[in-house]
């Protein structure tokens, strides 16, 4: 692989459920300004994976992590670090849509106001304006940013998820199977915006659909049983896996 | 393959026997619960209509208009209008001058009674000699004319009118002769005794055994109000942040197991038992002022709080995770995502439980009955003073005065107590109603 600057490392990370083992000693290095999509089948803990990564997994008791994840080489895991500010810097999108059941402009608006971004309203309207165009919704919502969000379809909720994301202005945009509730078509929507997304973000999506890992990501991570399995260039997993397990997944034999 | 052919074929325009007996059982299933259901109604029906017959005579009372004279020889002998020396005259000379007004009265009307004066004066309330009382302290110019004025008659009387005494009755009750249910007949005629919404029960504070006619709620109905404000600034907040701590901060761990069971176990304890804890901290413990509405808020608190927190975590707990998720995933701390996203979301609930609770709260009569406010109040107790402190004057409250009216000797006091379980219900159907406005205009927000 070439040297790319390396956004998120994470070293030998073991994540337990109480006495499950869900992730067995992970080490991957992500890069910056690119897409990597995590594969594997349904349980093999790529989710769990994800959500290290922001720390989201702090909100389970039972869940335990160990091991280093660096982020701009920082532990995420330091005590000093505040997962708040963190989830700032890193946003996630869910696998189904979850806008707030408030309007539009408040979904947006929220991240930013909560982290003191705007100082008035006319910088909060940009800021809404900037986060709803960069998640190309904001043709549809212009008129209507005062209507609930959940009244928009289910392409246009997950669109309105990834502005309310970016709008605190993160560095990582995680996403968790952000097209699996979707239609063909919405899903394609948000495929080509995850596209343009990777010009500004280092964008980590996890998927079930092996035909999106290799239309979105410049790189893939297989994942089976709480292994990685397999890292590298997305072409090269899918043309050339180099184990035995991979191929039997992305052949159709395993998951 | 044949074999299997055969077996299979059958006409779905046939019900098999299984599918018969399904249907038989689903039919029976039905029939049970239309029977449980009516059964229900039909219990409900008759409580209503036997409170409602029974009771919604005490909202009409019947009165009479006397014109008298008011002598001055009797009521102010000095003539110097002095209030310390016109307050010697007690009621019972009130109540002679009263009675020798309403003699003449009769005698210029020409209606001829055949009764002692003592039997006439009985037509009156006992009551009325107080109302006469009042009005000349008030105005002391009254005394030496003459005054039309408005007085309660007497509960046997007032049966009349209302179909609970007639003159078979009144033959075999020492009470009330049936002269003088000609008198009142022969005044009714002339428009001198009739009857009319009766607002002392609504406002009017208790009275004695010998004068249901002017037992009212008045106090009952400010007493339960204290009560209920009592309950819902301190259940409430403590209850929902209760709730909120126990659902959404505190650590799942044995402590909080035992908790939670505690709770549950907490909202089954009988009320009673609350009462005998009230009594404990709050009057001997605290040395809060007995039968007042300050004590009794706070032991329906203790006994509601449960019965709030339970529902408030169901509420809580309601919220698809998915909200919580999303408002963690923007950065927003624990207590912002509460606060912001699943406190309004599981508002609505919550504050049903919190009506609900009020409502068992209102009703509650056992543990109030431990902590004296089943003792007779006159005084309308004040919110505050300075002696009693916030809510801490005696009162008495809606459920215990039914308690009370249905304990007292006089047949008229029935008629006040199913009246005063017409208050309780429209009480707690005003609240139901409130639930379910509030409800409403809350979800549509969302």
């Amino acid at each position: 692989m070439t040297k790319l600057p390396i956004k998120i490392s994470a070293k030998n990370v073991d994540v337990f459920y109480g006495a499950a083992h869900a992730i067995k000693s992970v080490d991957v290095e992500i890069a910056d300004k690119m897409v990597t999509s995590f594969i594997g089948p349904s349980g093999c803990g790529k989710s769990t994976f994800l959500r290290c990564i922001n720390r989201m997994n702090d909100t389970i008791d039972v869940c335990r992590v160990t091991g280093d994840i660096m982020i701009d080489m920082e532990d995420i895991y330091d005590r000093r670090v505040d997962p708040v500010q963190l989830r700032a810097k890193v946003g996630m999108v869910f696998q189904k849509p979850n806008p707030f059941p408030k309007s539009i402009y408040d979904n947006v608006a929220y991240g930013p106001k909560i982290h003191g971004m705007a100082r008035n309203k006319l910088e909060l309207d940009e800021i809404v304006e900037k986060s709803l165009r960069r998640a190309a919704l904001w043709n549809e919502a212009k008129d209507r940013l005062q209507e609930p969000g959940t009244g928009l379809s289910g392409g246009q909720q997950q669109r309105l998820c990834i502005a309310r994301a970016v709008a605190t202005e993160p560095e990582v945009l995680l996403m968790d199977e952000p097209c699996s509730a979707l239609d063909p078509i919405a899903t394609a929507q948000i495929e080509q915006l995850i596209d343009e997304l990777r010009s500004s973000y280092c964008v980590v999506i996890v998927t079930h659909s092996m035909a999106q890992a290799s239309r979105v990501s410049d790189r893939t991570a297989f994942f089976h049983l709480g292994e990685l399995v397999e890292y590298g260039y997305t072409s090269h997993i899918f043309t050339n896996p180099s184990d035995k397990r991979t191929e039997s997944y992305i052949t159709g034999r395993i998951g | 393959m044949n074999l299997y052919h055969s077996k299979i074929h059958r006409s779905l325009l046939v019900k098999d026997a299984r599918t018969q007996q399904r249907n038989n059982a689903e039919l029976r299933f039905r029939a049970y619960g239309l029977t449980a259901v009516s059964v229900g109604i039909v219990a409900l029906v008759i409580l209503l209509v036997s409170i409602f017959t029974s009771g919604m005579t005490a909202f009409q009372q019947t009165k009479l208009q006397v014109t008298l004279e008011l002598p001055e020889a009797k009521l102010d002998k000095k003539g110097q209008r002095d209030l310390v020396a016109m307050k010697k005259v007690t009621t019972i000379g009130y109540f002679k001058v009263l009675g020798d007004g309403l003699i003449a009265q009769l005698e210029r009307l020409g209606v001829e009674t055949g009764l002692k004066a003592k039997e006439v004066r009985e037509i009156l309330s006992k009551e009325s000699a107080a109302t006469l009382r009042n009005a000349v302290l008030a105005d002391p110019s009254l005394i030496g004319s003459t005054v039309t004025m408005e007085f309660l008659a007497n509960g046997r009387i007032d049966g009349y009118f209302k179909g609970r005494v007639d003159r078979a009755s009144a033959q075999l009750d020492k009470n009330v002769e049936p002269g003088q249910l000609d008198i009142a007949d022969a005044l009714a005629e002339r428009r001198l005794m009739y009857t009319r919404f009766n607002f002392n029960f609504i406002l009017a504070p208790d009275a004695s055994d010998q004068r249901p006619e002017a037992a009212g709620l008045g106090v009952a109905i400010l007493g339960s109000i204290y009560m209920m404000l009592v309950v819902l600034f301190v259940a409430l907040p403590v209850g929902v942040a209760a709730s909120i701590y126990l659902e959404e901060f505190a650590p799942k761990n044995r402590l909080t197991d035992v908790i939670e069971v505690n709770i549950s176990n907490l909202a089954a304890v009988p009320s009673i038992v609350y009462g005998i804890l009230g009594l404990a901290i709050f009057i001997n413990m605290a040395q809060f002022n007995q039968s007042s509405p300050l004590v009794g808020g706070l032991v329906l608190t203790l006994m509601t709080l449960p019965r709030i927190i339970i529902p408030a975590r169901a509420a809580l707990k309601s919220v698809p995770p998915s909200i919580r998720d999303a408002a963690l995933g923007v950065g927003a701390s624990r207590m912002q995502t509460v606060l912001h996203h699943v406190l309004p979301l599981a508002a609505p609930g919550i504050l049903t439980g919190v009506i609900i609770g009020l409502g068992q709260a209102l009703g509650e009569t056992a543990p109030l009955l431990l902590i004296g406010m089943v003792a007779f109040v006159r005084e309308y107790p004040a919110a505050f003073t300075s002696d009693s402190g916030l809510f801490g004057e005696a009162s008495t409250a809606l459920p215990v005065q039914v308690f009370n009216w249905t304990q007292r000797a006089d047949p008229s006091f029935v008629e006040r107590a199913s009246g005063a379980i017409i208050v309780l219900l429209v009480f707690l159907l005003i609240m139901n109603a409130l639930a379910i406005f509030l409800r409403r205009r809350y979800e549509r927000r969302w």
